[in-house]
């Protein structure tokens, strides 16, 4: 069985979930309850604020000519923050904190909230120029300084 | 001494199928070369470069942060010109310029490389590096490596080889940056000198692909003129006996 490689992937049981949940969105254009109890089961107190975040849709994929990617998502605070597109990593504190630290959650809100408005197709798309998404992916490390 | 080299390019590869729909890269998931110094990194990741160079795919992008002092041979008895011309050498000084360089990638215009390559990542780990910082920057090496495989298309992707030098008694910090890098980095191999392999100046490299397959040890030799080889290590359960390896070709 695949293993979970944690700044990549996500563990299959994680995968599985959120394809049946994509499957279920798409014939109800909702999430059925027994989806959410199982993401919050498995994601606790994150799962309700990356919904949240979904609802508001806070999530941006930004992308650019070049076809390379990038989310922001504005957090609660107001603060934005930048998430990759291509593995896990997420420029909040509690992304560096949980996560990497202390190793005691898979993934920031942030992060979940980008898996889910995926799943939920409620992204908001942005065009940028090949520079201005230099910048985005560039200054971001010292917005958080 | 063609499929030496072969297999263990294919082993730094290898050659494993996607991970998820972000992940689109088949060149195998992105592999961490650890070692100590005059292991043999910065040789393996030039054997690679060598090999990928010689595909036909795209040009190979070599990271690091000073020029190489001599060029290992790699297989064969002398350097291959056209495949040198396809190996890009790029030498960002510091790590703003090395950060600076991963978030403007997509902005070259040319062939996208088919491996990304970076020696001597401690360099650019100096200072004061917390974990989100340390998470950043091996983040930004998936994140080109992915953007370039995009731009490759179908089919084999970009592949990533970062080597680290790691020292023998390092300390809790060195421990959690190693961690935090094996996030990323999933497969993973270790060089270590051996003095009781076949060759003058052998190594033994031993090879974790993550989950992805079962582990791999070989020897790999350089013999003074520099020409490279590889063979497996003798299967055995936990004693690195005087039973050397034969001189015979590796297998995958």
């Amino acid at each position: 069985m695949a293993v979970a490689l944690p700044g990549v992937t996500l563990p299959s049981v994680v995968e599985e979930l959120l394809s049946e949940m994509a499957a279920a969105v798409q014939e109800n254009a909702q999430i059925p309850d027994e989806h959410l109890l199982s993401l919050k089961f498995i994601f606790g107190s994150s799962a309700i604020q990356a919904l949240d975040l979904v609802d508001r849709q806070s999530i941006t994929l930004i992308s650019s000519p070049s076809g390379r990617r990038v989310y922001q998502v504005l957090g609660s605070s107001g603060r934005t923050y930048t998430c990759l597109a291509s593995c896990h990593y997420c420029s909040c504190p509690a992304f560096a904190f949980s996560v990497l630290r202390k190793n005691d959650s898979l993934l920031c809100k942030h992060l979940l909230a980008v898996y889910l408005s995926q799943v939920t197709r409620t992204c908001r798309q942005l065009q940028v120029s090949d520079k201005q998404l230099t910048d985005i992916l560039f200054t971001k490390k010292k917005q958080e300084a | 001494m063609l499929r030496m080299a072969e297999a263990l390019r294919r082993a730094l590869n290898l050659g494993s199928s996607a991970e998820s729909e972000e992940y689109t890269t088949e060149a195998g998931p992105p592999l961490l070369l650890l070692g100590g110094p005059g292991s043999g990194k910065t040789a393996l990741l030039f054997t690679a470069a060598l090999e990928a160079a010689g595909e036909g795919r795209g040009p190979v992008l070599f990271l690091t942060r000073r020029p190489l002092q001599s060029l290992p041979r790699g297989r064969g008895a002398a350097l291959d010109p056209l495949r040198l011309q396809k190996i890009r050498f790029q030498y960002p000084p510091s790590t703003h310029e090395l950060l600076q360089l991963l978030c403007s990638a997509h902005e070259a215009r040319g062939p996208a490389p088919s491996l990304l390559l970076l020696d001597g990542l401690e360099e650019y780990l100096v200072g004061d590096w917390g974990p989100q910082e340390v998470a950043y920057l091996a983040a930004l090496l998936l994140d080109t490596a992915a953007h370039f495989s995009h731009q490759i298309g179908p089919g084999q992707g970009c592949g990533l080889i970062v080597a680290l030098q790691i020292q023998e008694q390092g300390d809790s910090g060195d421990a959690l940056q190693l961690s935090l890098l094996q996030r990323y980095f999933p497969a993973q191999c270790w060089l270590q000198v051996d003095a009781q392999g076949p060759g003058q100046h052998c190594l033994r490299a031993c090879l974790d692909p993550g989950g992805q397959g079962p582990r791999a040890e070989w020897w790999v030799a350089f013999r003074p003129d520099g020409e490279m080889t590889v063979t497996p290590w003798p299967a055995q359960a936990g004693n690195p006996s005087s039973d050397k390896g034969s001189s015979s070709e590796g297998q995958p």
